[in-house]
């Protein structure tokens, strides 16, 4: 039965492909990954997931903070990439809160970050019966993170002035413990953009604060030099990484029912590149030069 | 599910399968729903500044705290509208000037400091002999890769000789790191679109399957 | 005046920043200067966002009020943008509904429309890359075949079903490729481009406030 299956979402990809080349309509095309994303997430369908030994990194780092260790997790990204994203924050963030570690959330994103943070972290804090102000702080966004990821070095509270909803900091019992990056254990930033990088060259290189990350798939290899250079303490790297933290925690959620789309749509987009440089390969022999 | 649990995410769907409908071609839904969004994310803006930095940063620490000072920055930060006014535009400079000098200045240290300084070092460090052929082989991968790469965009001189064959391995490298991140780009587009359908199927059709099965 | 000025305020503010790196921040006077300039920063940085959205406003309201070409959608636009930004401004002591915290129109606003439709606008690049895989990612030449190889290797290792396809060639195989090609020569490209790229930032930095780089004053 699954052999059969297989050998139709073969032929039906190889026939949507044929279409394409046939009609030189793209839309054959879109068809096809369509086809390919819903029908594993229509039947749930799970894979066993490898563990990345970057992923791994980040885990023991976070594994070894001691208990109710003050720990700073950033929303450094918009809701165009939640998906790769939010289950990364999710999987960080309830590893965090299973070790009570005391979470100071923040985000350098102007559209959607304070959102996103407070959505995720007010859920996730429920669920593990956490009090605002005691367990967890979301001081939301400042604009111009360079002036925010430095001056947090100094003093937190001349950048916050007050938390996302408004409420002065000296008003909040966790903030009164942490003045600034010397009385944070770890910070894990959660980027699609280039904020990473500053967490590195700002935070990490002049206040020695250790830093791990997660980050959407494109902006993952460049960050492989901070790893290994030892600037970075682990790294999740799209989907896969944020798959690799769920199971790591122990929580299967989003990232993990994924991963089985993830790879037909691979396996498709793989298949289609060969297709097409058979295509080109025999067309140049032929002296056509079509594709 | 309450109505309105179902409600919001019928609209969510809506626009969605509003945008998506662009992959088969331009339409009237298609255009409603970018414009709608361009509005949005223009008003999300004027909320979070208003709170987030003209209430909490500047006008609450000076009626509270008595930081009176406060208003040079907001006076910089009202110049910056200058720009639309012809003949004042250079107005605005002096705010910007104050920013993009500021940032110069961290900027001058922390690329260096947090940047060339680790990055040159780690390089040096990773000829490790007690790695092994394997940890040998990284370390001539890295101290090679590193090289060419600078070298070959290194354009003041011309790309001859000894040059030109070290810059020829660079785009060797170059084309492999490329390459690792067309791959990875391929699967960040692809997860997006998987957490649309993941909430296409499960959200909406979880709605639809309450209200009609 | 117009152009000196701006350049002695470049320096200055540069300056403070570079000496505010060698002092105790709170032992020393230039340590306590430097989060009060850079909170200072923050506000001027927020007014930069809203530069965006005034040319926004004015671009669209003199197309609806010209009745140019797609004008009823233009005014889809502005509509959008007073309704999210007026709730949020308002104080939500009033209602619930107001101001920008949970439950508010404008996080409503946020949650069930701009964050879905702005995931959209990039999940449909996922067509756009396999279209563009198929049509134009050729082995052209020796460059080209070796960036689509790594690709399709990458492609591979990074989701289940292809990394357990690599295992079933060499078992070491993903491996391999974590430590060579992402940890080996990705790495080191990527660090030449960091080196390169910091040293220009650097000098940029500096020209900016010896007042040489002038660009950013529309000079």
């Amino acid at each position: 039965m699954i052999v059969l299956a297989y050998i139709l979402l073969i032929l039906a990809g190889a026939f949507l492909l044929y279409m394409t080349f046939r009609t030189n309509d793209r839309r054959y095309i879109y068809l096809a990954v369509a086809f390919y994303v819903i029908f594993p997430v229509v039947l749930t369908m799970q894979l066993p997931i490898d563990i990345s030994p970057e992923s791994q990194q980040l885990y023991d780092a976070i594994a070894a903070l001691p208990d109710s260790s003050a720990v700073m997790l950033t929303f450094d990204y918009y809701a165009s990439t939640l998906a790769e994203t939010e289950p990364m924050s999710r999987a960080v963030l309830h590893h965090m809160f299973k070790k009570n570690c005391r979470v100071v959330t923040m985000t350098t994103i102007p559209l959607g970050g304070p959102s996103i943070s407070e959505r995720v972290t007010r859920d996730l804090a429920e669920e593990y019966g956490k009090e605002y102000g005691v367990d967890y702080v979301n001081l939301g966004y400042k604009a111009n993170y360079v002036a925010v990821l430095k001056g947090m070095g100094s003093s937190i509270k001349a950048i916050y002035p007050a938390d996302n909803s408004g409420t002065p900091l000296d008003e909040i019992p966790l903030m009164a413990e942490i003045k600034n990056y010397d009385d944070l254990d770890f910070i894990c930033v959660i980027a699609d953009n280039g904020v990473v990088e500053y967490w590195m060259s700002i935070v990490n290189a002049q206040y020695g604060i250790k830093i791990g990350s997660g980050v959407t798939a494109v902006m993952a290899p460049k960050i492989y030099a901070y790893v290994g250079s030892g600037q970075m303490t682990g790294l999740l790297g799209g989907m896969k990484g944020a798959a690799d933290y769920e199971k790591l925690v122990g929580k299967p959620d989003a990232a993990i029912k994924g991963m089985a789309a993830q790879s037909l749509v691979h396996l498709f987009i793989i298949f289609a590149v060969i297709v097409g440089n058979v295509i080109y390969i025999v067309e140049r022999r032929r002296g056509k030069g079509r594709v | 599910m309450s109505f309105v649990e179902h409600l919001q995410i019928w609209i969510a769907a809506f626009f969605m399968l509003s945008l998506f409908s662009f992959l088969y071609k331009d339409n009237p839904f298609y255009k409603l729903a970018e414009h709608i969004f361009a509005g949005l994310s223009a008003g999300y803006y004027i909320g979070l500044v208003w709170h987030a930095v003209i209430l909490q940063t500047m006008i609450n620490p000076m009626i509270q705290d008595g930081k009176w000072w406060l208003f040079i920055p907001g006076l910089l930060g009202v110049m910056m509208f200058s720009r639309f006014f012809k003949g004042f535009h250079w107005i605005s400079r002096y705010s910007l000037a104050f920013v993009m000098g500021n940032t110069a200045g961290i900027f001058l240290l922390s690329e260096l400091h947090g940047k060339v300084i680790p990055q040159v070092q780690a390089t040096m460090r990773s000829v490790d002999p007690s790695q092994g052929f394997g940890g040998l082989l990284l370390s001539v991968i890295i101290i090679t890769g590193v090289i060419s790469t600078l070298l070959y965009f290194y354009f003041s001189k011309e790309h001859k000789g000894l040059l030109g064959g070290v810059a020829k391995l660079g785009i060797w490298f170059i084309m492999v790191s490329f390459g690792a991140h067309f791959g990875y780009t391929v699967m960040a587009r692809i997860s997006l679109l998987i957490g649309q359908v993941q909430f296409l199927i499960f959200d909406w059709g979880g709605s639809i399957q309450q209200i009609f099965f | 005046m117009r152009t000196t000025v701006p350049v002695i305020i470049a320096f200055l503010s540069g300056f403070v920043m570079i000496l505010a790196f060698f002092f105790n921040p709170e032992k020393s006077f230039i340590g306590r200067l430097e989060p009060e300039v850079l909170a200072w920063v923050t506000i001027v940085g927020g007014f930069t966002l809203l530069l965006g959205v005034v040319s926004i406003v004015r671009v669209n309201f003199t197309a609806v009020k010209r009745r140019k070409e797609n004008w009823p959608y233009k005014l889809a636009t502005l509509i959008s943008i007073f309704a999210m930004a007026i709730p949020a401004i308002l104080p939500s002591s009033w209602s619930p509904l107001l101001g920008t915290g949970t439950g508010s129109i404008y996080d409503w606003l946020f949650n069930y429309l701009d964050a879905p439709m702005m995931s959209t606008m990039f999940a449909m690049l996922a067509f756009y890359i396999a279209s563009a895989a198929f049509r134009a990612f050729r082995a052209r030449n020796a460059e080209a075949t070796l960036l689509l190889v790594t690709a399709t290797l990458v492609m591979l290792w990074r989701v289940p079903m292809g990394e357990a396809f690599l295992k079933s060639i060499h078992g070491d195989l993903p491996q391999y490729i974590n430590t060579y090609i992402m940890g080996g020569a990705n790495l080191a490209v990527q660090r030449g481009i960091i080196i390169g790229a910091a040293m220009g930032a650097a000098a940029m930095s500096l020209r900016i406030m010896l007042g040489i780089e002038r660009t950013y004053m529309g000079k």
